[in-house]
């Protein structure tokens, strides 16, 4: 054997080495969750949720994104929470209250319990926090909308809140804001700049978080101080994905229990696994089409180049008839969504929820549609295509849509065609969301547009959101609008709703601001996507959802699934489904390729050698 | 693209001028690779202050209002949205928030992120780690990989070896880098059919990760698909410049002469020939860090690997500008500071760079 037949032998043998080296590891790690089952730590019950956004910020004050808002829920009280089985409100931090007859003053009963690290939970914690953020600019950055209409927030005793508003306020029981514990926060001197990254992290809600890794995973703990008992599982870790495709792979190969938020094609992918519950549900989303109404800023100045026939409600409601829902959930949605019958709250909120029934229901019916433009004027030219009463302009109008959504490009030919059918040309423009976010939210440059939004158990946001204040501000700073809509009927119920403190009495006005949305349709409710979730049955033995009866799991409102999740005592599987035999196949496999490689670099070296002596 | 810029006189006999100041100064080819140092120095200086006043620029051409992107998911008044952009700074004239910028960024302090609410330094320095293991493990194996693979290519030229390992790496060369990516973590971590996957779906590590040498086994065991990716797209190169570089040798007389006294064809290629197509190929490895840089985004992406290049595309999302304007701004010097040492570097180790 030459020097380089020993030397590549050498090579050989310390790749094989190595490969094992990282194969063992591979077992170690697969089977780490079934061993930590088995031995001492053992009894140690984990659920590990995958989630496909990171943290912004461990500080309840500047955190914006639902991982976050999620995690804090988790980890801090509020004053109320909404009941799992009717999503009312319900005692959290607070055990009781009542209003005063002039619906200003607010008094709440603060429970006996105990943060985290064992001080007492008082009603001074939460009078701090919310003074905190009414008189620091730097509190405000995440809640600050929900302090906003408060007068006066005083603790009279330990045990009592009070709270005072400027104007009543229906949705005070939605605070949105977690209490913090005031003797850890006092001694912050820049709200606006704390991380809160000192671990574990006082808190009184169902778990503490205990470490947190940025862009990888936050870990939680079971906190056994919890005024409702400790949770069934002693830790909860929340792993991060960039990519959704590799959390699926990681759902299937076990390096996740859980994971909520999944698009249809994601889902469908999971079928097939026997570990794996596709969990199914209505959801809290509606998808809906913006049709611009005249685009104006909140002073009334008209803005953009919106379609004028658009700023007819015929046309709007005749386009409305034009459209296939039934067709669009099944082709675009592939039947995991709910055909939208109303506007813009999803029947998940049942109380709230309104359907168009009898004569209003606005039918798939092209021949209605046409009756509609025909009768308001509209003329189709030549080509088949309408025209603006006077002959002018004719109805060719753009659908704008976002380039990272494929599904909305097959919306898009399912909608051209169907208007042709009409007499309106359209044409698609893909927006990257940045630009899409500008040109149908603050600049007003679109015809039609397609978006969507998550409703909470109060829907007072989602309704704001086509307020005429929401519009643009006079030097273009956007204000959150959803539809540039501005209607006096609408803003009159909005005002009514939010002082209307019984409950069935606001519902009732809130069905009517939908029905005028409905009606009026500056925006078109084409469906409800289903809450599509994934959880490996070997891991996870029991979650409640919310609502009870197939609610859902991860991303609602409060924390019952996280709360009441149960782990699989004893794993009957390794985690990673077959992790023993995974790490022999690797190792074989490893082995022969190796074997393989040396053999035949040896056999080529010596017939090279062979050449050579030639 | 190494021709010297400054132009570095000739030294030696042929500058008499030069003589008398040369004997008091360091030697002439010392003094020539200093001027010549200074030169490329001075070159990149002015390449670094391009780049502060792009980066600002090219940002801002993202349309929208980043605050209405970062509370989609939170209940907000416009009084909360107009709060934001002042705390961001947003509300302020172009022109000031760029004075203010380069200000800043002149005195080493990269701002404070819009989203996560703390300074983009020390989120830098917490992804640098990372992305460092990632590109650097990633850059060595494909400049082995590549070298090898080149030389053995060349040495046999137009053989089934080098048709094949040619044709192989360009293939993964245009491969997209995302594409590759879930393809092997399709593979090789979530498993086909009966066989399970070994490698982990994420991260560099998992939670309650082990201590010591076991966690250096366990970042190890996360490392492989990345780094598997990441080599596959960029070492195409490494292995077509030695495999060309090394053609230009094999026909040279000093080849002849080598063969002639009748050493081993092996050994001629080991001590004769590949030592002198190493040259340019030098040059190529620290040119190409930018865009193994670059790979390790997609790659980042994909195996959620927690580094700039995650921090980058996690910002680009946002989008979070200072975070944006930070995080390329400390990879477009890192590539102008490899340019500019590859330079010196390959003027110091050619000499016939230094007498052109």
């Amino acid at each position: 054997m030459t020097r380089v037949g020993v030397l590549l032998a050498a090579c050989g043998l310390a790749v094989s080495v190595g490969l094992s080296a990282l194969s063992f590891p591979a077992a170690a790690d697969d089977t780490a969750p079934a061993v930590a089952a088995r031995e001492p730590a053992a009894a140690k019950k984990i659920v590990r949720l995958g989630v496909t956004q990171s943290m912004d910020s461990m500080s309840p004050f500047l955190a914006l994104r639902l991982v976050s808002t999620s995690i804090h829920r988790w980890t801090y009280g509020n004053l109320t929470v909404p009941d799992p089985q009717t999503l009312r409100p319900s005692p959290d931090l607070a055990e009781s209250w009542e209003t005063s007859a002039d619906k200003l003053t607010w008094t709440f009963k603060v429970r006996d319990a105990k943060w985290s690290d064992g001080q007492p939970v008082t009603a001074h914690d939460a009078a701090w926090t919310f003074n905190k953020m009414m008189t620091d600019d730097g509190a405000k950055t995440a809640n600050g909308s929900a302090v906003e209409n408060f007068e006066t927030v005083t603790a009279t005793d330990d045990r009592t809140l009070v709270i005072k508003t400027k104007k009543p306020q229906a949705s005070m029981l939605e605070n949105p804001a977690p209490i913090v514990p005031r003797h850890v926060w006092q001694q912050v001197t820049d709200v606006g700049a704390f991380q809160n990254e000192t671990y574990p992290v006082v808190g009184s809600g169902p778990y503490v978080a205990v470490e947190h890794r940025k862009d990888a995973y936050v870990k939680l703990r079971a906190n056994p101080n919890y005024w409702r008992g400790a949770p069934k599982i002693d830790e909860l870790h929340v792993i991060f994905y960039e990519n959704p495709e590799a959390a699926n792979a990681g759902l299937k190969r076990g390096d996740i229990d859980w994971i909520g938020r999944l698009a249809a094609a994601q889902f469908e992918a999971l079928a097939g696994d026997p570990a794996i519950v596709q969990w199914n549900t209505q959801g809290r989303r509606a998808s809906y089409l913006q049709l611009n109404p005249g685009a104006a800023t909140a002073d009334g100045e008209a803005i953009g180049d919106g379609h004028p026939a658009l700023r007819d409600p015929r046309v709007r409601q005749a386009i409305h008839h034009a459209i296939d829902k039934k067709t669009l959930v099944e082709q675009t949605q592939n039947g995991l969504a709910q055909v939208a019958d109303g506007s813009i709250v999803p029947p998940l909120y049942s109380e709230f929820f309104w359907r168009a029934q009898g004569e209003e229901q606005v039918t798939f019916d092209t021949a209605e549609a046409n009756r509609i433009l025909d009768e308001a004027g509209y003329r189709r030219g030549d080509d088949g295509i309408r025209t603006m009463p006077d002959g002018g302009r004719r109805f060719e109008m753009r659908f704008s849509i976002h380039t990272d959504t494929p599904v909305e490009d097959k919306l898009a030919q399912f909608l051209t065609g169907w208007l042709k059918e009409i007499g309106i040309e359209l044409t698609t423009r893909r927006l990257d969301s940045n630009k899409f976010t500008e040109e149908t939210g603050s600049t007003g440059l679109y015809d039609i547009a397609i978006s969507g939004w998550s409703v909470n158990p109060d829907p007072e946001e989602v309704l704001a959101t086509h307020l005429c204040s929401r519009r643009p501000t006079a030097s273009g700073q956007a204000g959150g609008t959803e539809s540039f809509y501005c209607d006096d009927e609408f803003e009159r119920l909005y005002q009514e709703q939010l002082s209307e403190l019984d409950r069935a009495e606001r519902a009732e006005i809130i069905k009517r601001m939908q029905r005028r949305l409905y009606t009026d349709a500056p925006v078109i409710a084409l469906y409800y996507p289903n809450n599509l979730e994934g959880y490996r049955k070997d891991r996870i033995a029991a979650i409640t959802p919310v609502p009870l009866d197939k609610g859902i799991l991860y991303g609602g409102s409060g924390y019952w699934p996280a709360y009441t999740l149960q782990a699989v005592a004893a794993p009957a599987v390794p985690a990673g489904g077959s992790g023993g035999t995974g790490v022999t196949v690797a190792v074989v496999a490893g082995a022969v390729l190796v074997l393989g490689a040396g053999g035949f670099l040896l056999l080529r070296r010596r017939r090279a050698t062979a050449d050579e002596r030639e | 693209m190494t021709a010297p810029l400054g132009t570095a006189p000739a030294d030696g006999p042929s500058a008499p001028a030069q003589d008398a100041r040369a004997a008091e100064g360091p030697p002439p080819g010392r003094r020539s690779t200093l001027r010549y140092a200074a030169a490329k120095l001075g070159g990149a200086v002015l390449s670094v202050g391009m780049v502060i006043v792009a980066t600002f620029f090219l940002f801002r051409l993202i349309p929208g209002d980043p605050t209405i992107a970062y509370t989609r998911d939170v209940p907000v008044s416009p009084e909360q949205l107009a709060l934001l952009r002042r705390q961001l700074g947003l509300d302020r004239p172009l022109g000031e928030q760029f004075l203010d910028f380069v200000w800043r960024t002149l005195r080493l302090d990269l701002g404070t992120s819009y989203e996560y609410r703390r300074p983009v330094s020390e989120l830098i320095g917490e992804r640098a780690g990372p992305t460092l293991l990632l590109a650097g493990t990633g850059l060595a194996v494909a400049v082995g990989l590549g070298l090898w693979q080149g030389a053995r290519a060349a040495w046999r030229h137009g053989g089934r070896l080098d048709r094949v390992s040619t044709g192989v790496s360009l293939v993964l060369w245009s491969v997209p880098t995302f594409w590759l990516g879930l393809l092997l973590l399709m593979g090789l971590a979530a498993g086909v059919g009966p066989f399970p996957g070994v490698f982990p779906t994420r991260g560099m590590e998992d939670v309650d990760a082990p201590d010591g040498f076991a966690y250096v086994l366990h970042v190890g065991h996360h490392l492989v698909l990345p780094c598997l990716t990441l080599v596959a797209v960029v070492y195409a190169q490494y292995l077509l410049v030695m495999r060309s570089s090394l053609l230009d040798e094999i026909g040279q007389d000093y080849i002849t002469t080598a063969r002639a006294k009748g050493l081993r064809d092996d050994e001629v290629r080991r001590r004769h020939a590949v030592p002198n197509a190493l040259l340019p190929t030098v040059t190529l490895v620290f040119m190409n860090i930018g865009f193994v840089v670059a790979g390790a985004v997609s790659v980042e992406t994909v195996y959620s690997w927690p580094g700039l290049g995650l921090l980058f595309y996690e910002a680009i999302k946002g989008p979070d500008f200072a975070v944006m304007q930070g995080t390329f701004l400390v990879l477009c010097v890192a590539v102008i500071v490899m340019n500019t040492l590859a330079d010196v570097v390959y003027h110091v180790l050619d000499p016939r760079v230094r007498s052109a």
